[in-house]
């Protein structure tokens, strides 16, 4: 049998802890961070009925963290009242973000056609972002089921990123980075995003420069945004497991350098 | 200084507003809003003529030291002493048409050569299909160049899929199998970067990685031996073989990166002052 | 001869791309459309060399008798997805989509968890603080991880403004450094390619 190592131990250690909390019960208050209020204010201050493009821009492994935000951001854009032209720039997110788009839009009485569109998957997402900046109709000539793009009333009113208030890109890469280049810096048209923790650090830069508007980041963001429209969507669930994660870490980097500190004064002391 | 002048500030800013206007006037083709971008690319494309072919900037410059590139030699030799393969990928994040996938290409070369020469297995996993080929055919020029055409071994570099933790499995399980010497890691990666770190770690590889994403930088600087940091990855290729037009280029690099400093002082003296004597401004650095 | 058809549709091509992003033209905006959706076609065909190498791999590592089993499933699905999808197409609701949901997203999610234990193994073995630098290093990051938990403000309030620091302030100037120096390499590497000075990406040679 291969010996048990070091890190062997690390990995059993983290999952006893979260499937121990995972468990229980236990209910976290999390306040609202200025990041998450800046894209709710923003939603929130659109006049009923304005037209929100949402790119689902994500792989399927990140589903645990993306889900979460995607649903709590289209719960909120239809509560508002506001149309969806839903799309997909990466394929394993084309089910994924149609099966939470018909989700959302039934909690909300939403009539496809009308109130929300999905177009699907176009490959070369550069390629697809230019081209929806000349012209929608052009880029997806149907919707994700077939359907001709002049039969929905809500797309005969689009035809490019002019028609549309903002494009929000739920990603778990840098996909959003295109968006801002060609869509953003090409057309003009609006970027937010609902993007996992690990990217937040590469688009801080873009919304400090305002190139982005704003930005939900990861659980946390999910679970901050789930307060602000009062209903819970697994943001919260999920933090109670990345809070473990978090203190588990911070006790064997902790426990790490004391072990390391002991070891170089023995060093020393021989 | 001539800034501090609210005229002269009100003179340059209208200069600059009337030759937007004639530019979108002289031509409907021409967007003027796009002229800033179009006069620093001109400047760009300038100076990288001008290293590139001006005479006296070809003479050899000399290049700082990196660490990482330092030990590609120690890597490999490594490996052929260790009868283990050497592993090379590049990320999944890019496609061929990157800049960075172009550098880790160049890299590439420079590695092949090598573990032809010491005849030591090169295992090149991908995820595009463009890329392998690629790859395959940079490899197989450099094995001729060795002198070592036969040792050229084209099921070494193979796809093997284009979704990201299938990319991910794929090559843990190779080096879990093959448990290779030395791995490197360079080109565009996202979040299988750590996975692939940590799981060369676990077979006690060298490991040297670089990547242009600025969070993936961090997984690697913490899991692996060396790593070349942003730029290091683009001189990488020219450092190792002298490459005069990549030095050309790393020298482009450097004046720009000049340009760019002074734009930013500029810029942030201007504003400041702007901001202080409470004056509109052309806000011309928002451009 | 093909190097120099190749290298001249690169430089056309590039030019061409180039001044179009000046222009709001109509002509200019239907050439961009234009080629963006050959891009898009030519992009459909590079996936069938995929395949092919896939297969054929995977073909002559089973004669050769290495890890038998596991290719012969890697070839099973390889067959059975474009069936699947023929057959009853790729909507929701169709076995294909069956098969994605509940079969390679799962796995996909399996793999991109093992990132949370590897974090886990790799602060322990890494993050030690060696020096005054690593040190103020060390402490950030665990300013940042307890900010990111939803317990930071109850150890220390003003934690949340604390890591907003430190995230806007040094950490992203170091950022944006080294996103200057990959851009402009970038910048560099690209104007080579498109100028005729790099050819790596013709496959070697010079």
């Amino acid at each position: 049998m291969k010996k048990i190592e070091t890190r062997h131990w690390t990995f059993l250690g983290l999952f006893v802890c979260i499937g121990l909390v995972m468990l229980s019960d236990v209910k976290l208050d999390i306040p609202v961070s200025a990041q998450t209020r800046k894209m709710y204010d923003f939603i929130d201050s659109l006049p009923a009925g304005s037209v929100l493009m949402v790119s689902f821009d994500h792989e399927a492994s990140s589903l645990p963290e993306i889900r979460p935000i995607g649903l709590v951001i289209l719960r909120h854009a239809f509560s508002k009242g506001h149309r969806l032209i839903g799309v997909a720039l990466l394929a394993e997110g084309t089910v994924i973000g149609y099966r939470l788009m018909l989700k959302t839009a039934a909690e909300y009485g939403r009539e496809y056609g009308k109130d929300y569109v999905y177009l699907g998957f176009k490959p070369q997402y550069i390629a697809a972002i230019l081209s929806m900046g000349e012209s929608i109709p052009r880029t997806f000539p149907r919707d994700y089921l077939g359907r001709p793009y002049e039969q929905f009333a809500l797309l005969r009113e689009v035809d490019n990123y002019d028609d549309i208030t903002a494009v929000i890109s739920i990603t778990d890469g840098s996909l959003t980075t295109h968006w801002m280049e060609y869509g953003g810096a090409r057309y003009g048209v609006r970027v937010l995003s609902g993007m996992t923790a690990a990217m937040v650090t590469t688009f801080d830069p873009y919304v400090a420069s305002g190139q982005m508007h704003s930005l939900v980041a990861g659980l946390r963001g999910a679970a901050e945004y789930e307060r602000l429209i009062n209903r819970k969507g697994g943001g919260e669930r999920g933090m109670l497991a990345q809070t473990t994660a978090h203190l588990y870490v911070i006790g064997l980097v902790l426990l790490g350098n004391v072990i390391y500190f002991r070891s170089r004064r023995k060093r020393k002391s021989t | 200084m001539l800034i501090e002048v609210p005229e002269a500030r009100f003179v340059l800013s209208m200069l600059w507003h009337y030759v937007a206007v004639t530019a979108s006037q002289a031509s409907p083709w021409f967007d003027a809003d796009k002229l800033p971008t179009l006069i620093a690319a001109l400047i760009s494309i300038i100076i990288v003529l001008y290293t590139t072919y001006h005479r006296s900037s070809r003479e050899k410059f000399k290049m700082r030291e990196i660490a990482g590139l330092k030990a590609v030699e120690e890597a490999i030799g490594r490996a052929t002493e260790m009868a283990r393969p050497v592993l090379y990928t590049p990320g999944w994040g890019g496609d061929i048409q990157r800049p960075t996938t172009i550098a880790s290409m160049n890299f590439l070369s420079h590695v092949a050569g090598k573990t032809a020469a010491y005849d030591c297995t090169l295992v090149y996993p991908t995820h595009d299909p463009v890329l392998m080929a690629v790859a395959q055919e940079v490899a197989r020029e450099s094995y001729a160049r060795a002198g070592y055409p036969d040792r050229f071994r084209s099921e070494n570099i193979s796809y093997v899929t284009s979704s990201q933790f299938g990319y991910a499995a794929a090559v843990d399980g190779i080096i879990s199998r093959l448990k290779p010497a030395s791995i490197f890691l360079l080109g565009t990666f996202e979040a299988e970067s750590l996975i692939l770190a940590e799981t060369g770690n676990s077979v006690g590889a060298i490991q040297i990685a670089g990547t242009d994403s600025t969070i993936q930088l961090s997984f690697f600087i913490v899991a692996c031996d060396y790593t070349l940091i942003g730029e290091e990855l683009f001189a990488a290729s020219g450092y190792l073989s002298g490459d005069r037009s990549i030095l050309a280029s790393v020298r482009a690099q450097d004046i720009l990166k000049v340009l760019i400093g002074l734009l930013l002082v500029i810029a942030v003296i201007w504003s400041t002052i702007d901001a202080l004597s409470g004056h509109a401004g052309s806000g011309w650095w928002s451009f | 001869m093909n190097r120099k058809v190749a290298l001249g549709v690169c430089f056309i091509f590039g030019l061409v791309m180039f001044a179009q992003y000046f222009s709001q033209h109509p002509t200019a905006r239907s050439v961009n459309q234009a080629i963006l959706e050959y891009w898009q076609i030519i992009f459909a065909f590079t996936l069938l060399v995929g395949v092919v190498s896939v297969f054929k791999n995977n073909v002559v590592q089973i004669r050769r008798g290495q890890d038998r089993s596991y290719r012969l499933i890697t070839l099973a699905g390889l067959v059975a997805m474009p069936f699947l999808a023929f057959i009853w197409g790729i909507k929701a609701d169709t076995p294909f989509m069956w098969v994605f949901e509940n079969i390679q997203a799962p796995m996909q999610s399996t793999v991109f968890a093992l990132l949370a234990f590897f974090v886990a193994s790799a602060s322990f073995r890494g993050f030690r603080a060696r020096s005054i630098p690593a040190a103020i290093l060390l402490l950030s990051a665990l300013i940042i991880l307890l900010s990111r938990s939803a317990i930071g403000t109850f150890i220390f309030p003003q934690m949340t403004e604390v890591a907003d620091w430190i995230r806007n302030y040094p950490s992203m100037s170091a950022r944006r450094a080294i996103l200057i120096g990959i851009g402009l390499g970038s910048l560099t590497t690209s104007m080579r390619v498109i100028l005729g000075i790099e050819r790596t990406w013709l496959g070697g040679g010079k």
